[in-house]
């Protein structure tokens, strides 16, 4: 009878002075990023996946969420890591990506990787009803999630998240997104994006615009071809850990002091 | 825009197993169990402070917060903490040591300790009148002021970092946390302190009493203090809190 199911844990892995705050993404759980920690914990740093507020519970919790529960999670984790780690990198998958975008606008990162993050509100036709959810929610609290778009099926069989989109929670996704897009020319650290081209979810151009309004010198954005939304599991992940861990290790402090 | 309020961040200090792991009270902060993170610390500790959801962020942010969202705020800490050390110990202070005492009841732990721990609603003769219609009435009503809470050590009193008013909604579900609290008091088999003070204003000592008379382990103990009001971990005798703790973890080790 525990709150928190078996595969919602957070986890906290591998050693090192650089820290790696890993962001799941909405309605995922953290085990969605255990994969990547656990190359970057063999990489040698400290791997810290939080576990966002009303995730890896019971779906149900999502419709008391707001979007500030979600960017607090991330705060908390950010805390915690830096009594162990004189440096952080955010990276985050999807809306764990939109947290980890807004997150090193504010606080002081050493880089941010985001995977398959959108730009503004996924689905379009359901951009201008986007208003009306919070009251649709109140008669039709959840929507069935589509047919998934995994590459990769033996990776589809152990991932975990919920059945059904929360659509009071979608709407704080929508207001989310917004913070992101005013805090985008804020952000001044290194960013690496990867995104696929046959991602169903978020169609790429998301990631193009991103690109383009973050303030940063040091942008660039790396182009899948064959993998679903969930990059970092999917059939070319090894090519994300790679692009992930290269990325971190050239921008970390001590290297660059060399 | 960092969200959590300036001193209400949870915390972790590298160290060795046993991990502690520390929880906070209602409507507080990480800030009130701080210094005994660096106490615990001090003696070669991995710690982790946690921040119970909706606690020193905005004060609304209580209102739809369910004792659930706080037990799962444990586990989190729980399990970032024993992903670095092969034992844990929990401790809490007030609502963090009924989460504590609930926690050590489900999760392997090696003992628990719950200092100014409520065992039922403390007796406010206004609660128990309103208690019927509470509901309801914090649609109307989300908060009212604390009363004047008597410490010893002003200065203390002073740097905490809390809400400084009682989310009448969240009084429902804190009331829901000990029932399931006292629920599960026979099945705390760890070795088990608690400490009271003796002119707790808040908390009155009997409740410590209560919950150590139901607690299952062979292993049990309380200790009680005096020239401390509810927060002991941060009022006039905390030193004395300190060592008290440290006394006992020196025992559970041997």
């Amino acid at each position: 009878m525990n709150i928190v199911q078996n595969d919602g844990r957070p986890f906290f892995i591998g050693s090192g002075e650089t820290g790696c705050l890993l962001v799941h993404g909405f309605t995922g759980a953290p085990k969605e990023m255990r994969l990547l920690g656990e190359h970057l914990a063999q990489a040698g740093y400290t791997v810290l996946g939080t576990r966002l507020f009303g995730h890896a519970t019971d779906q149900k919790d999502l419709i008391r969420a707001r979007w500030r529960d979600w960017l607090l999670s991330v705060e908390d984790s950010y805390h915690i890591l830096s009594g162990t780690c004189t440096q952080i990198f955010i990276l985050g998958l999807s809306m764990g990506g939109n947290l980890s975008l807004l997150m090193s606008a504010t606080f002081p990162v050493s880089g941010v990787i985001v995977y398959s993050t959108p730009y503004d509100f996924p689905v379009a036709r359901i951009r201008p009803l986007i208003p009306l959810l919070p009251l649709v929610s109140k008669f039709w609290p959840f929507f069935s999630k589509g047919e998934p778009d995994w590459n990769d099926p033996s990776r589809a069989r152990d991932h975990f998240e919920y059945p059904d989109y929360p659509i009071r929670a979608a709407y704080e996704l929508n207001v989310l997104l917004k913070k992101m897009r005013q805090a985008l020319p804020q952000i001044t650290v290194p960013v690496l994006l990867i995104h696929s081209r046959s991602d169903n979810s978020v169609h790429p151009q998301h990631a193009e615009r991103i690109l383009e309004k973050i303030g940063s010198k040091d942008k660039r954005l790396l182009w899948l071809e064959q993998s679903g939304h969930v990059v970092i599991k999917d059939s070319e992940r090894i090519k994300v850990f790679k692009a992930t861990s290269d990325f971190i290790h050239s921008r970390s402090r001590e290297n660059s002091k060399s | 825009m960092s969200p959590i309020r300036k001193g209400g961040e949870p915390f972790h200090y590298p160290g060795k197993s046993p991990g502690m792991l520390l929880i906070h009270g209602f409507t507080a902060a990480p800030q009130e169990i701080q210094q005994l993170g660096s106490y615990l610390n001090a003696r070669g500790n991995a710690i982790l402070g946690v921040r119970l959801f909706a606690h020193a962020s905005e004060r609304e942010d209580i209102l739809r917060a369910r004792f659930q969202d706080w037990i799962a705020s444990v586990e989190d800490g729980y399990h970032l903490l024993s992903d670095r050390c092969s034992s844990i110990i929990i401790i809490g202070l007030s609502l963090g040591g009924a989460l504590a005492l609930h926690a050590a009841s489900r999760l392997p732990c090696s003992a628990v300790i719950a200092m100014s721990t409520p065992h039922r609603m403390p007796p406010n003769p206004i609660y128990f009148r309103l208690r019927p219609i509470l509901r309801p009435l914090s649609a109307l009503i989300q908060f009212r002021p604390k009363k004047f809470t008597p410490w010893r050590d002003m200065q203390a009193r002073n740097a905490r970092v809390q809400y400084d008013q009682y989310p009448l909604r969240s009084l429902i579900e804190l009331e829901a946390m000990l029932n399931e609290m006292r629920n599960q008091l026979p099945r705390v088999q760890v070795p088990t302190l608690l400490i009271h003070s003796r002119t707790d204003d808040a908390v009155p000592g009997e409740h410590m009493q209560a919950n150590f008379s139901l607690i299952g382990s062979k292993h049990k103990q309380l200790v009680w203090i005096e020239e401390s009001d509810h927060i002991i971990t941060a009022d006039h005798a905390r030193q004395e809190v300190f060592d008290t703790i440290g006394q006992f973890l020196q025992q559970v080790s041997e």
